[in-house]
């Protein structure tokens, strides 16, 4: 397994996102677009290191910059989320979504036999 | 009724083609391993909410099958057939699932039901042929899965479409 290749952090989500102040940011910008000194506050942490994390995030897609004014904005990025949504969203879902109904279903079952 | 399953040859090198889903249903192992072997039981739970089947044929024994139709909350049909290759009640269903008799796509689902005090741990584990399926079945089930997930809204706000709507 050490001999696996592993992705660069900087050319893949997921390698991004498993660093937990990254998955802060995106928490942080899930309400919007925001400045680095703003995020940075947020967080606890200095600015570099803000924009070194911002810096990955963008790299993967994650996260777009803009200029507004004297300012850059910081926002989610939808193209870099699809793959992650795909992936935990996609069969991961659906068969957490069937074993809900499962669980109900089998409490009913219980509950029926019982009363018999 | 051996003790150990055909997983256990995968090994680790499946990690990257494999997803495991678990999960404690409060009953015993018997009852929840019932609601998989007849479709009264199966219509009334699979897929998530929204979602119905409907069956063309269906048996519950190694090497036979469950042919079915499943219905998405948005109203596209998604044709199934499940193959079920070892049942061992009430502990291990090993099925393979595709989308016809011949699919060269088909997928393994190792599933097993152990006691955990009075309920059941379920787990799921699906070993796809190659990454490349797995990751083909994911874009596919998140097809199926549609607008449903948080961050499918997530997604939808970062392009500006939920922002329209009102969502802040």
């Amino acid at each position: 397994m050490a001999a696996m290749a592993r992705a660069a952090t900087t050319s893949d989500a997921f390698n991004a996102i498993a660093e937990p102040q990254r998955r802060d940011i995106l928490a942080l910008l899930r309400s919007g677009e925001r400045p680095v000194t703003d995020l940075a506050r947020e967080l606890g942490i200095s600015q570099p290191g803000a924009s070194k994390h911002l810096r990955v995030l963008r790299e993967v897609g994650l996260v777009r910059v803009r200029g507004a004014g004297k300012q850059r904005l910081y926002g989610l990025d939808a193209r870099g989320l699809k793959p992650i949504h795909e992936w935990v969203g996609g069969f991961e879902q659906f068969w957490a979504g069937s074993f809900d109904r499962l669980e109900t279903y089998v409490q009913d079952l219980k509950q029926t036999r019982q009363e018999q | 009724m051996s003790g150990t399953g055909r997983e256990v040859r995968t090994g680790p090198s499946a990690a990257d083609r494999e997803i495991v889903i678990d999960r404690i249903i409060d009953a015993p192992p018997e009852l929840v391993f019932e609601a998989f072997t007849e479709v009264r039981h199966l219509s009334q739970w699979w897929g998530p909410e929204g979602f119905t089947t409907t069956t063309r044929s269906f048996e519950f024994r190694e090497g036979a099958v469950w042919d079915f139709v499943m219905h998405g909350p948005d109203g596209t049909d998604y044709p199934e057939w499940i193959t079920w290759t070892e049942i061992v009640p009430p502990e291990r269903i090993t099925l393979l699932h595709g989308e016809s008799g011949d699919d060269p796509n088909s997928f393994e689902s190792f599933l097993t039901f152990a006691p955990d005090g009075a309920a059941t741990r379920i787990v799921m584990r699906t070993v796809f042929p190659t990454r490349e399926l797995r990751d083909q079945a994911v874009e596919k089930y998140g097809a199926i899965e549609g607008g449903r997930q948080t961050l499918a809204g997530l997604a939808a706000y970062v392009t500006g479409t939920g922002r329209k709507q009102g969502i802040h």
